[in-house]
């Protein structure tokens, strides 16, 4: 799903705004840490619910605009 | 009851499925040096480790990761596997006003002349870098340079020579110094600043930076960020006299 950062927590953990207004947190994949892509608030993100727990995810991408 | 499944879904990728659920992930790079790098993301623990088992049974070694400097949970799952820390590096903000970095790129030391990014003669740049990265590599080891992801041309060590300044020095056929940044969008990456060894000590690093940051300053980014490695005193120092903060930090594991 995509969202929006909105706020930077510690251990590379961030809450996300989903586009259906849901809030989770979201860490980063190792993809996005071997990459090391920079998260910050505002970013547009792809982020891919936990099948377990829907109020955590995991920031698959960062969209460059 | 171990019920995960792993599956080589890609020459690169394997996937852990279990309830006919994704439960993990698994990823193999190589970068452009040659190493490769791992990561394995994944929502159940058991899902690690039958991961981590199948991906080294399938690929040679010596194996690279990265992981958080506080993630001692994700840490202590590679250590399993007999990774060790290889490097550590932190990942600093570089604040751009002057004001705050206490750099100013108006006082240039003597004999010094810094071409911004996009004026540097290509063939010159490319011996500086090759001059840089031997030197380097006789010394310290590559393990002190900054993370390189994009692989150049065949037999080129520069992605986009648009992004490098340079300095010069009064009377040098040749570059001593350069600084690469990289902007995306608002935010920007100091990636390199390296300066030849016999021309070191001159302050011209320092001027490079300050060049740097000025420009981004000028174009309202208001930081920068660029990873240190924590063994590699010199650039530490160059960091942290220009403000410098760290941000986070991160282990590079290795499997030999």
């Amino acid at each position: 799903m995509e969202g929006t950062v909105t706020e930077c927590l510690r251990n590379a953990i961030f809450r996300v705004e989903l586009q259906n207004g849901h809030h989770v947190l979201a860490h980063i994949s190792g993809k996005i840490r071997k990459n090391r892509i920079r998260i910050l608030p505002f970013d547009r993100v792809l982020v891919e619910l936990s099948p377990y727990d829907l109020t955590r995810g995991r920031i698959l991408y960062r969209y460059r605009t | 009851m171990d019920t995960v499944t792993i599956t080589r879904v890609a020459q690169t990728q394997w996937e852990a499925v279990a309830d006919d659920l994704v439960v993990g992930r698994g990823d193999v790079s190589r970068r452009p040096d040659g190493r490769l790098f791992l990561s394995i993301d994944v929502w159940r623990d058991a899902a690690f480790d039958r991961l981590a088992a199948t991906m080294l049974a399938d690929l040679p070694t010596p194996l690279h990761t990265l992981v958080g400097e506080d993630d001692h949970d994700t840490t202590a799952r590679w250590e399993r596997f007999g990774f060790t820390v290889g490097r550590r590096e932190g990942a600093y903000d570089l604040p751009t006003d002057p004001r705050e970095s206490g750099l100013d790129a108006t006082r240039l030391p003597a004999g010094v002349t810094v071409l911004p990014a996009g004026e540097a003669d290509e063939d010159l740049l490319r011996s500086l870098d090759r001059a840089i990265r031997d030197e380097v590599e006789a010394a310290v080891g590559r393990r002190v340079l900054p993370a390189e992801l994009l692989a150049g041309p065949p037999g080129d060590t520069l992605v986009d020579p648009s992004k490098y300044a340079v300095a010069v020095l009064d009377g040098d056929a040749g570059y001593a110094g350069l600084v690469r940044v990289v902007r995306v969008r608002r935010r920007a990456r100091v990636g390199l600043v390296a300066v030849r060894a016999d021309r070191r000590r001159r302050g011209i690093g320092r001027a490079l930076l300050a060049h740097a940051l000025e420009g981004l300053h000028r174009d309202g980014i208001a930081s920068a960020w660029t990873e240190v490695d924590d063994s590699d005193v010199p650039a530490l120092a160059l960091a942290r006299a220009a403000g410098a903060r760290r941000a986070t930090g991160h282990l590079e594991l290795v499997r030999r």
